[in-house]
């Protein structure tokens, strides 16, 4: 046997002590009697003038130096040399998304779970190690798996819930790694506090991961805003259309007051009457004459206030100038022509780097340098765009995504063509409609501009007859329209980064939060662009980054996390699932009470003792 | 005189007579009867006439009939001493009431019935103060009832102090003793060395030995707990003891066992044990226990 703290046999120097403390005599009161002869029985000692008295077999004495030489054994911290038997690891998974603000228990979702953890804590074993992971948006490692009991409630203080959708994908996939290769005997446990509003979980359908699933929330007393969006009001484009989707995530029918304001100006209030379990889109119509931010308010309480607000930037839309590139195509330059907000230039073909244009739509024509704009192409393949193509026959088209912003109110049903460009699909962008062998039109981001590639000459294809190709034209004109798409850039979901581009460089940039706080970022030299990374809260922020002051907004918009209905199972993909703890897993240590009962005995053994000599 | 016995009590004990048990063997003439043969209205026997015999005591109606010649006798009466022996050691002034103040009235009681019985009344109080020669030597021999009141304001004038060896005082005063009588022993009998020798000397002499012990309140059922230091008051000696509420049980069967060794020591010699704390009302023990113990009637 070792010691940890040998040092600590320097406390042995306090046996002596609690003999001396033996060896005093006890104060008597002096009290005359008329005779010695009726005490003789009681006698203590016979004469008492020195203080010190003769050391007499006392059982307390030996016990007090028992427990005095095991507790000094004890801080000498003794341990056996050789192989022993590790603690079980534990990770824990506290979700501090949205939903877990709900307060339909009190105080709140998180705050239980918290307290929960505290206990899952507090039962921890010897050699028990936790890992706490802080789950929203992203996950966090709050304290590494250690044994320490307080550096564990330390960082569990740390922990504060956001106004965030659910990501417990990335926890679960820390969490794997980390009791993956445990041996079983160490029986690796990963707790999982939360109210089971997460998706995304089927990688972990035959992992078979040891979770336990520890559930909060009573019921789903909520109504949200799940989707918000501003654009020009198609029917005038002086006004601007505020779109946006109201949730009833309850099973009662409830009407929900609205009030949309436009900075601090309110525009409009409306009742909206939903059905239980049920959504409703919304379009609200403002006029606007310059930029601000439109906030959509619930004004009804409920569980959740996070979803009870949305703010979108709305920007005075600004006409594209789009440069068209054709040798001539009476169909395409018609249909530009017709795209509202967009001015139209023509050219042959392009030589050099245009200047001044938004959009440049090439037709069919291979340009000798790729503009330095969005580009619109019809046709055209280039070894920036595809590794290798080829031509393809009579492609049928089979598929197209229609809730793409490109192909809204685009029907593709009756459009044949009668040759392509048959390439793979790339990993710039997604096909947006498809044949058997490639797809047809493609949209994506290449270096850091926007690129719709239509792979066929549309005087090859009966697309250009149809109606739906002045509409799909005239919506990548908006959707290639940078100060159209300004509007989108402008607004994240929390917890997801805002990326703001740098064109000059900059030394320093200013965040002021939605709760009025200002801190400053730094900015790396030559950084390209500005991430701000922690907005985890909603609202509007503003950043100032130089000579440019911008706006942006941070909302929930998920209705994932504004349905509150705790789920009693966590589903791993189809087949896999995992049920919520009827029992909470928490193991409670007995030695306080243990130790309380010891002192309570000791206090009345003394409360005794002096009953009855007093 | 008020201080000791009160007025109702004193007419009460006027009614009471000591009993002796025997014949009372004082040369002094008294209302007692004896032994002896004297003159009195008692007949105790005939003996026949020697010349020079009193012709008032010849029995003329024997002579007739026998035609010899007979004088009665008739029963001396003597007087009965009545010896009272008070401890008036330090011992005895403890306690609330005084242990010495009840014993003061006990023997002012015991001594009031005697002297109006004609008895003479000795109050003997150890140990000896010099101081207090002149009060205890009035105390020394008291007759008649008309002493009753000076008696009273002699035992008034008592005191008490010092230690005493309870033994020792009373076998010197049974030694002192001319005439054996009636004893009355007041005292708490707590004395280290004993009270055995002294009880049997005076038994010995010939007493008709009454011991009353009398402790207080305070003796019987202490009230001061805790980590003590006993001083005895009589011999200064110092006791520690450790003394609870959870040990009066046993202190009280300690007092108990000796207060019995007592008495089983008292009946074997012949001697009337009484046991009385100074705060329980004089009357209980001079109109009850001592009458039913036929100490007097």
């Amino acid at each position: 046997m070792n010691f940890l703290a040998p040092a600590a046999i320097a406390f042995a120097a306090a046996i002596p002590i609690v003999i001396v403390f033996y060896l005093l005599k006890r104060k008597r009161v002096v009290h005359l009697v008329s005779s010695t002869l009726l005490w003789q029985k009681f006698l203590a000692e016979t004469q008492a003038s020195s203080p010190f008295q003769r050391l007499r077999h006392n059982w307390l004495l030996i016990l007090q130096i028992l427990v005095l030489l095991l507790a000094i054994f004890a801080l000498m911290r003794p341990y056996l040399a050789g192989e022993g038997r590790t603690g079980r690891l534990r990770v824990a998974i506290l979700d501090a998304s949205a939903s877990m603000m709900a307060t339909d228990v009190q105080p709140n979702r998180f705050e239980q779970a918290k307290a929960d953890l505290e206990k899952l804590i507090d039962g921890l074993k010897g050699n028990d190690q936790l890992v706490l992971l802080l789950a929203s948006a992203h996950t966090e490692v709050k304290q590494s798996a250690t044994t320490d009991k307080v550096a564990l409630r330390r960082a569990l203080a740390t922990c504060v819930a956001m106004e965030t959708p659910t990501r417990l994908a990335e926890a679960f996939k820390l969490a794997e790694t980390l009791v993956k290769n445990r041996p079983e005997s160490e029986g690796p446990e990963i707790h999982l506090f939360s109210d089971g509003a997460a998706s995304g979980l089927d990688d972990f359908q035959n992992k078979n991961l040891p979770l336990v699933y520890h559930r909060y929330g009573k019921h789903s007393e909520n109504a949200g805003i799940t989707a918000i969006d501003v654009r020009a009001n198609p029917a005038n484009a002086r006004e601007r259309a505020l779109f946006a989707t109201i949730a009833n995530l309850s099973t009662n029918a409830r009407a929900v007051e609205l009030e949309l304001s436009f900075g601090n100006d309110v525009v409009e209030t409306r009742t909206v009457s939903l059905s239980g379990t049920n959504t409703q889109p919304l379009v609200f119509v403002a006029p606007q004459n310059q930029d601000g931010v439109f906030t959509l308010r619930i004004k009804n309480e409920d569980a959740l206030a996070a979803d009870n607000r949305a703010s979108i930037v709305s920007l005075i839309p600004q006409p594209a100038r789009v440069l068209l590139v054709s040798r001539s195509n009476r169909f395409l330059e018609k249909a530009l022509r017709t795209a509202p907000n967009a001015e139209l230039t023509i050219v042959p073909a392009l030589a050099e780097q245009p200047q001044n244009f938004d959009v440049v739509v090439l037709d069919d024509v291979s340009p000798t340098v790729w503009p330095a704009a969005n580009v619109l192409a019809f046709h055209v393949v280039n070894t920036n765009l595809f590794s290798s193509w080829e031509n393809a026959k009579t492609p049928p088209v089979v598929d197209w995504k229609s809730g793409h912003p490109l192909l809204r109110f685009v029907s593709l049903d009756n459009v044949q063509v009668a040759e392509t460009l048959a390439i793979k699909a790339p990993p710039w962008g997604v096909g947006l409609v498809e044949s058997p062998n490639t797809p047809l039109v493609v949209a994506g981001e290449l270096y850091r501009r926007k690129v719709v590639w239509v792979g066929f000459d549309i005087l090859q294809s009966t697309w250009p007859l149809r109606i739906s190709f002045p509409i799909f034209v005239a919506n990548a004109i908006d959707w290639l329209n940078p100060s159209a798409s300004r509007n989108a850039e402008l607004m994240v979901r929390a917890g997801e980064p805002f990326r703001f581009p740098i064109e000059q460089p900059i030394s320093k940039a200013e965040l002021t939060t939605s709760d009025g706080q200002r801190r400053t970022i730094p900015v790396e030299p030559g950084a390209r662009e500005l991430i701000v990374g922690d907005a985890y809260r909603q609202g509007v922020y503003r950043l100032s980054a130089g000579t440019n002051d911008v706006t942006f907004c941070v909302n929930l918009l998920d209705a994932a996390e504004s349905n509150l209905t705790p789920r009693e199972e966590l589903p791993f993909g189809k087949y896999s699932k995992v049920t919520a703890t009827a029992v909470k897993r928490a193991n409670v240590e007995l030695w306080r009470w243990i130790a309380a009962g010891a002192l309570a005995f000791l206090l009345f053994e003394w409360w005794y003792y002096h009953k009855r000599t007093a | 005189m008020d201080s000791l016995l009160s007025a109702k009590l004193l007419r009460q004990l006027e009614q009471f007579q000591l009993l002796a048990q025997r014949r009372a063997k004082s040369s002094a003439r008294g209302e007692r009867r004896s032994r002896s043969r004297g003159q009195s209205v008692e007949f105790a026997d005939y003996r026949t006439y020697v010349a020079g015999d009193d012709f008032r005591y010849l029995d003329w109606n024997l002579y007739g009939r026998l035609e010899r010649l007979f004088v009665k006798l008739y029963e001396e009466e003597r007087e009965l001493p009545v010896r009272i022996f008070l401890d008036a050691s330090e011992s005895m002034t403890f306690g609330q009431p005084r242990k010495f103040d009840f014993a003061r009235q006990v023997a002012a009681a015991v001594g009031y019935v005697a002297l109006c019985g004609f008895d003479r009344v000795s109050v003997i109080a150890f140990p000896d103060r010099p101081e207090q020669s002149v009060v205890r030597g009035a105390l020394r021999s008291v007759r008649g009832r008309k002493s009753a009141l000076e008696f009273f304001r002699n035992i008034t004038q008592l005191s008490a102090g010092d230690g005493v060896n309870l033994n020792e005082a009373l076998r010197r005063a049974a030694l002192e003793a001319r005439q054996a009588g009636v004893a009355v022993v007041l005292s708490d009998f707590l004395d280290p060395a004993g009270y055995e020798k002294g009880l049997e000397a005076l038994v010995g002499r010939g007493f008709q030995v009454n011991a009353v012990q009398i402790l207080s309140p305070e003796e019987l059922n202490p009230s001061t707990y805790g980590d003590l230091k006993l001083v005895d008051a009589e011999t200064g000696s110092i006791q520690e003891v450790t003394f609870g509420k959870y040990r009066l049980k046993s202190y009280q069967q300690t007092v108990h066992n000796f207060c019995q060794r007592l008495r089983e020591f008292c009946q074997s010699r012949g001697i009337r044990f009484f046991m009385a704390s100074s705060g329980t009302p004089l009357e209980q023990l001079l109109l009850q226990q001592l009458r039913e113990a036929e100490v007097w009637g």
